[in-house]
């Protein structure tokens, strides 16, 4: 199969440019279409607007699309519902919030728009707190690699980490390290998967994803620090989109401590906020399971749109955009 | 009018997929190359994922998904032949958990590999001498021809002939199992020590260093063939009907003793018995191709099935000029039924009209495999700090290249879309001086680590292949074999059994490329074809007065050959290449930092 990232050193990686591949996916497979610029982007980034509305769109692989082609994720879906807008998509699969903010100053900055939409995967408080993270190298072995990432220091900011370092890293190498392996006791959660009882453990015992959330704690005034500056940085209003993992939107735990946390973030910079778990929540069982695939945890088709439809009406809003 | 249709081979050797738009070839590539396993023949799910990525289509846009075998038919096969073997119980366990463990469900691999079966919502299936015949006739400059299919066996038949007219093909004689000329050169393939499905090149390798002193034997005993062609094999000799090997007990002492252990000695007897059975196919073949030509009265031929491959065969045939015009799937074995299939239900199935290329024939140069992009390229060398030149002019680089193929350096070459097919056509080539005495020891101990005896091909630029060899007209795939120019060609004189020093004595001007009986597997390449390569080949020839250079395929021994860049690095570091490009890229291997692996790359490879 293609490899599609290439080395960046200040993001750490991002898309190989104008690279078209197909990636074997449990759902059998999806395109992926990458900009001039290295984004899982159907439009080159051209600085000027070519329609009436503009939103620059940040996130990670649940905005880049992970499961599915382009045209089936929910900022693509966004634009066949408000036909008079174009979606730039920064998603890049895997980063922090961190990452998507140095890629927002690296290439977006000058680029005219009308909404910065900030697509935030809750899981996302994990990694701005990494400083290395997991990735399954081509022959299928899972191997560590640097990130930027953001420190607190005097109530400011620092970058660290920067330029990134292209040594990758096996497990043994890591210790002392601050890493993002992916979910909280991965051991147990194998365990859990091969008896098919995870999600029944979960539900059973309130597991709660992201402890992170539960109240001010460190972690979340990291990421809280990335989405402010980020926030005041913009020349344009902010939309932030929590964007829920499944066990909120399957009610096998519960989301009112990050949401909690988004609503402070909203009241402490004015950015709007768009919560999608609500309307999410509304759909039957079925149709929730639905949003994600069988094994990947991803958003499916279905997930994608249910997404851009919760966002639609708030961004018809914003833009004073009629039906 | 312009269907989508996916063709897909798996489960015997050599699986592929090819993807096929109102009959205009729009990718096909053997799982092999994705997987790194030779003749990988699982399902295969990274060539359909290639073939989906060359169109970008979703497969919930395919038209049609069609096999290239009817795995029930084969069923029948294997099962009647279960019941006429000499201890059923024996075998029937083994070919019942053959054929029923997957072969069956192709459906369901299909489904889960593609997420959907495409608009039909089905999986069609053809037949696979259909897929073969299709495969030849299709793709072939000719509006009309005859065709001829060999193979080892496909369902029941094993050869078959017929011909095929504008977007038809109709049979006109079929040989059904266990009679099969392909099973034969694989019983040898396996005496000789070689691995079957796999070493019947090295066979006919070393074909010319032997007499054709058991040919008698041979037609007394093994086969029984008729003035049109046709043939029965003496069943008693072969293992395959009773056991899973491929000869008898029988066949065994008619010879003089049990196979050779692989990787042992070559002896005499190995060369003697490899001419042979050489000559014993090239004559069945011609009967079989005067009989289709009487059948069908057409002047033009077209080939394919594994034995299609057998390019000494087919140079023959050339000679003997029964037809007019011949051309050859270069895909003949079965990667290339996946392309016959979908090619069948475009012409059969959907009846579209046939437009058959003015300017050659459609296979777009066997060139139907992936290509990768500069920005991939340069994304890879750069995250390794790989050194690297990039030069961007296209002269200039056909110059580097040529000067250095001048100096004697060996060169893996990796440019444009891969080969569909077993050759390397200058794509994924590793290239040499044919000038040079020492290229082909030197091609085959240090750079692909495999036998002294196997000799090495020529490409030649189209318009200059009649100075060197006798032939006449082109041969795009590697497929036809001619002999050097008499006045080129040096007296050699040896007694000797030793093959390394047969192969080390010159036996022309273009040593490297001259086999032992001044033969040579050539490939012409034109402009058209391929510009790059032909241009590499135009300035050699300005330097050395020889538009020539040695190709061989870029691999080593057991390994398929390199798909990606990160394939044709790893390869060009690990044997002793001196310059590798990748498109643009020049990498020289005195400036790579030192290569280390963890484990012995050797061992992933199987011997074949």
């Amino acid at each position: 199969m293609r490899e599609i990232f290439e080395y960046h050193s200040k993001i750490g990686y991002r898309f190989i440019p104008e690279v078209k591949a197909r990636i074997i996916h449990e759902s059998g497979g999806y395109l992926v279409q990458v900009n001039k610029s290295g984004f899982r982007c159907n439009h080159d980034f051209f600085k000027q607007k070519k329609s009436p509305y503009r939103a620059l769109l940040f996130g990670d692989s649940y905005t880049a699309g992970n499961g599915v082609s382009n045209l089936n994720r929910y900022g693509d879906v966004l634009e066949k519902q408000i036909p008079q807008l174009e979606v730039f998509n920064f998603g890049l699969p895997g980063t922090g919030t961190d990452q998507q903010y140095i890629a927002y100053k690296e290439y977006a900055k000058d680029i005219d728009h009308d909404i910065l939409i900030l697509g935030v995967l809750v899981e996302n408080i994990r990694r701005v707190n990494a400083h290395y993270r997991r990735f399954v190298n081509f022959e299928n072995k899972v191997q560590y690699r640097a990130k930027p990432y953001f420190e607190i220091v005097n109530e400011q900011l620092v970058l660290k980490n920067q330029p990134v370092s292209k040594k990758v890293l096996n497990a043994n190498e890591l210790s002392g390290k601050s890493v993002d392996k992916g979910g909280r006791f991965p051991l147990l959660g194998k365990i859990a998967k091969k008896w098919n009882l995870k999600h029944t453990i979960q539900k059973y015992l309130h597991y709660q994803p992201f402890p992170e959330y539960n109240s001010c704690t460190d972690k979340w005034k990291l990421l809280s620090a990335i989405l402010k500056e980020w926030i005041s940085d913009s020349p344009k209003p902010v939309l932030v989109v929590p964007i829920p993992v499944y066990h909120y939107i399957e009610g096998i735990s519960n989301a009112c401590h990050y949401q909690n946390r988004f609503e402070e973030l909203r009241q402490e910079t004015g950015c709007i906020l768009h919560d999608p778990l609500p309307t999410l929540r509304k759909y039957s069982d079925k149709e929730k399971r639905e949003f994600r695939f069988k094994h990947d945890t991803h958003l499916t088709s279905k997930g994608h749109k249910a997404l851009a439809e919760s966002i639609v009406p708030k961004l018809r809003d914003l833009l004073l955009i009629k039906e | 009018m312009n269907e989508l249709v996916l063709g897909i081979s798996a489960f015997y050797h050599d699986s592929a997929a090819a993807l096929v738009r109102g009959g205009n070839i729009i990718a096909a590539a053997q799982e092999e190359r994705f997987t790194r396993k030779k003749h990988d023949s699982s399902f295969p799910v990274e060539a359909i994922n290639y073939c989906l990525e060359e169109a970008f289509v979703e497969t919930n846009e395919l038209d049609a998904i069609v096999f290239y075998d009817n795995p029930f038919l084969s069923w029948d096969r294997a099962l009647k032949s279960c019941m006429m073997a000499r201890d059923p119980q024996k075998i029937f366990p083994k070919i019942a958990n053959s054929m029923l463990g997957e072969k069956v469900w192709v459906e369901d691999y299909a489904l889960s590999a593609m997420g959907s079966l495409g608009k039909m919502n089905k999986l069609l299936f053809a037949e696979h001498h259909i897929s073969h015949a299709a495969s030849a006739f299709y793709p072939s400059p000719f509006t009309e021809s005859a065709f001829i299919t060999l193979d080892g066996v496909g369902e029941w038949a094993t050869t078959t002939t017929g011909f095929g007219d504008k977007n038809t093909l109709q049979f006109v004689s079929q040989i059904d199992y266990p009679h099969s000329l392909g099973l034969l050169y694989s019983a040898f393939t396996y005496y000789c020590g070689f691995k079957v499905n796999s070493g019947e090149y090295k066979l006919m390798g070393l074909a010319p260093y032997g007499e054709a002193k058991y040919k008698s034997l041979i037609y007394d005993h093994l086969i029984d063939v008729k003035a049109d062609g046709s043939y029965r094999l003496n069943t008693e000799y072969f293992g395959y009907i009773n056991d899973f090997v491929m000869t008898s007990d029988k066949f065994n002492k008619l010879f003089g003793g049990e196979p050779r252990k692989p990787e042992s000695l070559i002896t005499r007897k190995e060369m003697d018995l490899a001419a042979s059975i050489q000559k014993v196919i090239e004559e069945i073949v011609l009967l079989i191709a005067k009989y289709t030509k009487k059948e069908t009265g057409s002047s033009n031929l077209v080939m394919a099935g594994g034995v299609a491959l057998n390019c000494v065969a087919n140079g023959r045939l050339l000679r003997e000029k029964i037809f007019d015009k011949i051309w050859i799937q270069p895909a003949a074995g079965d990667a290339g039924g996946a392309l016959g299939a979908a090619l069948s239900v475009t012409y059969n199935y959907f009846e579209n009209d046939r437009v058959v290329s003015t300017t050659g024939d459609s296979q777009h140069g066997s060139y139907l495999g992936p290509a990768y992009s500069r920005n991939e390229i340069k994304a890879f060398l750069d995250f390794h700090d790989y050194p690297y030149t990039e030069v961007s002019c296209a002269t200039e680089k056909a110059k580097k290249i040529a000067k250095a193929i001048y100096e004697e350096k060996i060169i893996g070459y990796f440019c444009g879309r891969m080969e569909f097919g077993p050759r390397a056509l200058g794509a994924r080539s590793i290239l040499g001086n044919p000038l040079s005495k020492t290229t082909q020891s030197v091609m085959n101990q240090k750079i692909k680590f495999r036998e002294s005896f196997r000799p090495f091909a020529p490409s030649v630029n189209l318009d200059k292949v009649s100075d060197f060899f006798e032939m006449e007209c082109s041969s795009p795939y590697m497929l036809l074999v001619a002999f050097v120019k008499k006045e080129r060609q040096l007296p050699v004189d040896t007694d000797t059994d030793d093959l390394i020093k047969i192969v080390n004595l010159a036996r022309s001007d273009i040593p490297a490329i001259t086999h032992v009986d001044y033969s040579a597997r050539i490939q012409t390449v034109t402009e058209e074809s391929k510009a790059d390569y032909y241009q590499i080949i135009k300035e050699f020839g300005n330097l050395s007065g020889y538009e020539m250079v040695v190709n061989t395929s870029f691999n080593v021994r057991s390994e398929p050959i390199v798909c990606s860049p990160r394939d044709a690095y790893t390869c060009f570091m690990r044997t002793e290449m001196d310059l590798l490009v990748l498109e643009n890229f020049l990498l020289w291997k005195k400036e790579q930092p030192n290569f280390d692996e963890t484990e012995d790359w050797k061992k992933n490879y199987e011997l074949d």
